[in-house]
This record gives C-alpha cells, structure tokens and sequence, in this order.
C-alpha cells in the first residue's frame, strides 16, 4: 500500500519547477504548438489537427499519475482538441496566408482608416456608457433582493438572445428619424441619432450592455456585503465603502465585462447596418468591399482587423487576469 | 449606554421582535442563542446596517434609531475577519482615521499604539492573505480600535479559531475592555465563552430576549425552561401547580415546593450539586428514596443517576469520590437523597 503510493507520487516530482510550483501537466502543448504552426503553414490542415489531437490525448497521459480512469478523460481531451481546432484554424490560416504588404496598404487606406477609427473610439463611448449605467445596476442585482428581480435579470439579457438585425429595426423604431423618441429629438433639439456616429454607439451600447451589468453583477457577489458594512462602522459613507472597498476587489470583473461589452461593440454589424449604414464602421466596410469586389480583395482588411482585435483583446486579458493570490 | 426600547425588525427568514435591553458604560454584554436566532441581526440594528420598523435604540441618551453606522462611532467585529483583502495590514488599522480626520504622523503613531498593544506590530506590512486566524483576528479588532469606538461590538469573534488561540485572545479581550472602558456587546454561541467573560448574559430565542441577567444568576437561576436547557440544566421535571391552604405549590411527584404567582406551565429544576445524598431513611418533605442506577465519573466529581419513585425522569446528584468509596456506593445501593435546597422552579 505505501510503496505504492510513493510509486504514484515519484513521476510528480519530475515536474517540479526550481521555485518548488509543479509544471502544468498542459505544459507539453507548447512542445506541440510550434509543429501545428509549421503545419498550418505548409497547408498540411490534417497534419495539423492530428498534432493537436495527440497533443491532447499526450496531456492526458501526463496527468495518469494523479488521475484514475484515464480512457473518458481521452476523449474528452481528444473532442476539446477538436474544437480549439476548429476556433484557431480559420484565425491562424487567415494570419499566416495574407501577404504583409498587402496588410500595410489596406491599412493607408483613407477610408480603412477612418473606418477603423470610428469603431474603435464608438466601441469605446459605448462601454464607458455601459460601465457608467451598468455598474449601479449590477450592484442593485448583487446586493438587493426586490420584486420583480428575475424580471429585471431576464431584461438585462435580451439584447444577447434577440438575433441582432431585429435589435436594429427595433431601435430604428424608436430612434430612427421617425421613431417615437428620434422623431421630437430631431424636431426639437436637432440631434440625429440614425445614420450618425451616435446611432453606431446606440446599437453597440445595445448589445453590449449584457456583459456589463452581468459581470459586475458576479464580481460584487463575490464580495461579502459585511466587509462594506465593516467600512461604515469605520466611518465610510456607502458610497465611501463602495469606491473604498467594493470597486477595488472588484475591478478585475468590471474591466473583464468591459472588454466583453467593447469586443461585442467592434464586432457587431447587424443591428448597426440598419440603424446606421453610414458612417461607415469597419463591419459595414467589410461587407460592402466583400459585396463590391469579392472575397480575394477582403482578406487583407479583415487580417488587419483581426490583428488589431486579437492585439487589444490579449492585452486586456493580461491586465484583468487574477492574481493568484487568495482572498 | 446602549438602550433598546421595544426594537422590532423583520428581515427575511429573521426576525428581532420585541427586544427591550440595556447595556450599561463600560459592561461587557454576551448575547448567546441558538444559530438563527436573530443575535447577528441584533449587532447590525446596533451598527445600524439595518433600522427598526419599531421601537427605538438610544445610545447615550440620544435617539440614532435612524442614523446610519457611519455616524455612530460604534466598532464591529466580526468572525471571520473580513479585513480589506487589498490593504495591508498597516493600511487595514489606519482605514477609518481618515474619517477622524486624523492623517500624517498623528495617524502613523495611532496606528502603532494599537499595534503594540495587540501585540502585532511586526505584522504592519503584510496582506492579511498571509496571517493565521488569530492574526487576522487582532488585525480586526485593531482596526476597530484604531478609531476608539466607544461601543465594540464582538460577532463570535473566536468562532473560526482554535481552541487554544481563542482563549488567548479572550484574555486579552478582557484586559482591553478594562483598560479602555469600553462597553462590549459580544455575541456567541459558546456557552462557557459566554461565562467566562463575566458580564451580564442575554439569551435570544427566535427573536426575542429569553432571559437577561447577571451571569451567575442567570446560570444559576433560569427563568425558563429553554433558558435552563441552553445552559445545560441536568434535572428538569414538567411540574403541576396545586392549590394549599397557604397559597399555592408546584409539585413534580415527590419534589414540591411552595410559590407565589407563576406564569405559564410550571417546571421545576433541580441542582444535581446542591443535592445531599444520605443513607436509606424515610420521611420528611423533599427527602426522596432512590435506586442508584449509573455511576459516571466526571473527572473532579462523580454523577450519581438514581431511580426515584414518582418522579418522571432519574434524578442526577454530585457526590465526591471519597463520598463514593466511604458510602460504598454502587449500582443498585438503596439512598436517600435530599433535594430542600436544590429546587429551582421556573416556567415554561
């Protein structure tokens, strides 16, 4: 019994690092990426995901020691294998196979530019908005119960589950030139919201604000409402403990709900070809080069605009990572 | 001075209802009560986290029944810590200065008195992630401290910790509320925790105050059954009230005692130390003639069960060792035990 489980134990010790911390068993993937890489590029798809699957089922096999039942753990390795494959060919096939010089001229482009610059800075406008709204609501969620609240939770997730061009005749409707809200707004103080800047931000603010209400929601669960009432008897007003204690072991949730909100913004297209078909955002410019003038001619805009998403997703990602550090 | 004055609150699944107490300068309240009592919602109608939907709280004399915990100066403590997990434990004790409108070098020197007189002044600099139980739990009280509340409030603050830690810091909790004279009101639901503190005992039983009173009374003499059955009474009889001459008596079989008014079904308790146990005789009131059925020892005394006719559960005596083994007492052994003094009556 007891040799056998120092013959258990023996292969863990083989992954220990120098400051003591175990490797990830998963670490072995990255033996394994640089062979997908080459394959992918040589065009040899098969090749590819066959690396990735053994790569897996390898991972698998590294983790025996510690884990019983090794066969289902197999194939769930081999059927998730499968599906990052699926996620990472089109990406990685569109960034390695688009000429460099190709991207660089698509991206003098006046009206690349200009394109890619509205959505970035409307994709912007539309999270601070969704943050400015969206954190009071998420906290109200988190910390009250009231009638009616599940009512409220099923509200806030609409706008992910309405398919997103009826999102747009929707807010058309209401704020479109003649809409009940558009219509005396461009009577009486002049302001257009469709087919401006500000009717890309509507629609973007539309479908983003989900995230950020959700996020923030799960992020002040987290924190026990006792530590806010330790911070009043200490002197904080509400709002005191709020941004004293509540935001800073929260911001982590608020900023990864952000960068869901601001990728859902850059990415949505429906709902903003129909209440604002013009200014043109980078969705709306792809479309149309893609209609215009065929597919061939899109990939270089639509490797640039991957690259920057895929630049500002990673780094966002990296701040907002948890520390491992327990609370 | 603490003074509640008929607080009702209703919050979800707990309640306060009805609560009329006083807490005077400078003593230490325990509340104890079974869990879901409603002592935590108790504290926090005193920190003011919540507000009663009647009654009144006067602290000092002064009305704060709606006044916000930011505008009470009243300390809080809670079991499991709660410290700012983002501060460290230097920037957890300074934490409510700024709202004292204490800052800079008057801040730093408040921040190390406290520190030195918890005894964690080399902790100063780290994260609470990375101090023990009782650790955190000095960090916490410290923290409350550091404003010099002149009310703390103590929500099982020794819960989470072991045994001998907590007793440590319970010492230490007595010499602070000397030193500071500092009126405590400390919750647990630790029955010795609760008598070694020393202070007056208040028992809450869904919502409403069961008992109050000075801590040996109170354990001595409970005023309820469920009071008696909290603090581990070990003869509790369901007792008839009967009508004599002189006034009225309450009897469980053998065992009677005279009463004035009572309330509510009677009971009657008595003190298995305060019982005399004799050799075989008859007669006389309240002497009861019984078959030794268990002999337990209990380390420093010796449990004697004995089988007496007429009373409707075995009756428990505490006798001496060298009683046991002088008497030559042993299972089935004939006595008499005398019980004049150890009746206690209280009510349903």
């Amino acid at each position: 019994m007891n040799g056998a489980r120092q013959k258990q134990s023996a292969p863990r010790e083989r992954h220990q690092r120098l400051d003591g911390r175990p490797f990830s068993p998963y670490s072995w993937l990255l033996v394994f990426i640089p062979f997908f890489a080459v394959f992918l590029c040589l065009n040899l798809y098969w090749l590819a995901g066959a690396v990735l699957a053994t790569a897996a089922v390898w991972a698998t096999w590294r983790r025996r020691s510690t884990t019983r039942g090794t066969a289902p753990l197999a194939v769930f390795s081999v059927a998730g294998g499968l599906l990052i494959f699926f996620i990472v060919l089109p990406i990685v096939n569109l960034l390695f196979t688009t000429e460099p010089s190709r991207i660089v001229r698509t991206a003098l482009d006046p009206a690349v530019r200009s394109a890619i610059f509205i959505t970035l800075s409307a994709a912007c406008i539309a999270t601070v908005i969704s943050l400015l709204f969206g954190v009071p609501l998420g906290y109200l969620l988190a910390r009250e119960r009231f009638a009616g609240k599940a009512v409220v939770e099923g509200i806030v997730d609409m706008p992910v589950v309405i398919p997103h061009t009826i999102a747009g005749i929707a807010l058309l409707f209401v704020f479109g030139r003649a809409g009940i809200l558009g219509a005396p707004l461009k009577a009486r103080l002049d302001i257009q919201l469709s087919d401006s800047y500000w009717g890309i931000v509507l629609a973007m603010l539309f479908v983003g604000l989900p995230f950020v209400v959700n996020h923030c929601r799960d992020g002040f669960l987290k924190v026990d409402p006792r530590m806010e009432y330790v911070a009043r008897s200490l002197g904080a007003t509400r709002l005191g403990a709020f941004f004293r204690v509540t935001i800073p072991l929260t911001w982590r949730a608020l900023l990864s709900g952000a960068i869901l909100t601001w990728a859902r913004a850059i990415s949505e297209f429906g709902s903003v070809a129909i209440i604002a078909y013009y200014p043109k955002t980078i969705n709306t410019l792809l479309f149309e080069w893609y209609n215009f003038f065929g597919y061939t001619y899109t990939k270089p805009l639509a490797t640039l605009l991957l690259l920057i998403a895929l630049a500002i997703f990673i780094g966002l990602r990296a701040i907002a990572a948890p520390k491992r550090v327990e609370h | 001075m603490i003074q509640l004055d008929k607080v009702t609150r209703v919050w979800h699944e707990f309640a306060i209802r009805d609560v009329t107490l006083q807490v005077n300068e400078g003593e230490y309240l325990v509340i104890v009560g079974p869990t879901g009592a409603g002592k935590t919602l108790l504290l926090e109608l005193l920190l003011g986290i919540h507000h009663p939907d009647t009654g009144r709280i006067l602290i000092d004399g002064a009305d704060v029944t709606g006044l916000p915990p930011e505008k009470r100066g009243i300390g809080m403590v809670y079991q499991d810590y709660l410290l700012f997990p983002h501060l460290d434990v230097s920037r957890n004790l300074a934490f409510g200065l700024r709202y004292r409108r204490c800052s800079g070098e008057d801040a730093r020197r408040r921040v190390r008195e406290v520190a030195e007189l918890l005894g964690i002044s080399s902790l100063l600099h780290r994260y609470p992630y990375t101090l023990s139980g009782g650790e955190k739990q000095r960090v916490a009280i410290g923290r409350a401290l550091v404003t010099e509340p002149r009310i703390l409030l103590l929500d099982e603050p020794l819960s989470a910790l072991d045994r001998g830690t907590a007793s440590r810091l319970r010492n230490e909790l007595k010499l602070l509320h000397a030193a500071k004279k500092l009126t405590v009101v400390h919750v647990t639901h630790d029955l010795s925790e609760a008598r070694q503190m020393g202070g007056p005992i208040a028992l809450v039983k869904d919502g409403r105050l069961d008992a109050f009173g000075p801590a040996d009374d109170l354990l001595r003499r409970p005023p309820t059954v469920f009071a008696a059955n909290f603090f581990g009474a070990v003869n509790l009889y369901k007792a008839e009230v009967q009508k004599t001459e002189g006034g009225m008596r309450v009897a469980a079989g053998p065992v009677a005692a005279e009463c004035g008014f009572m309330e509510g079904a009677p009971y009657l308790m008595v003190h298995p130390d305060e019982v005399v146990v004799l050799p075989p005789s008859t007669g006389g009131a309240n002497r009861l003639r019984g078959e030794v059925t268990a002999l337990t020892d209990e380390g420093n005394y010796v449990a004697v069960q004995l089988r007496v006719a007429g009373l409707p559960a075995p009756l428990t005596a505490y006798v001496s060792r060298h009683f046991v083994r002088s008497q030559m007492l042993a299972l089935g052994s004939d006595v008499t035990a005398d019980v004049e003094r150890a009746i206690h009556i209280l009510r349903e």
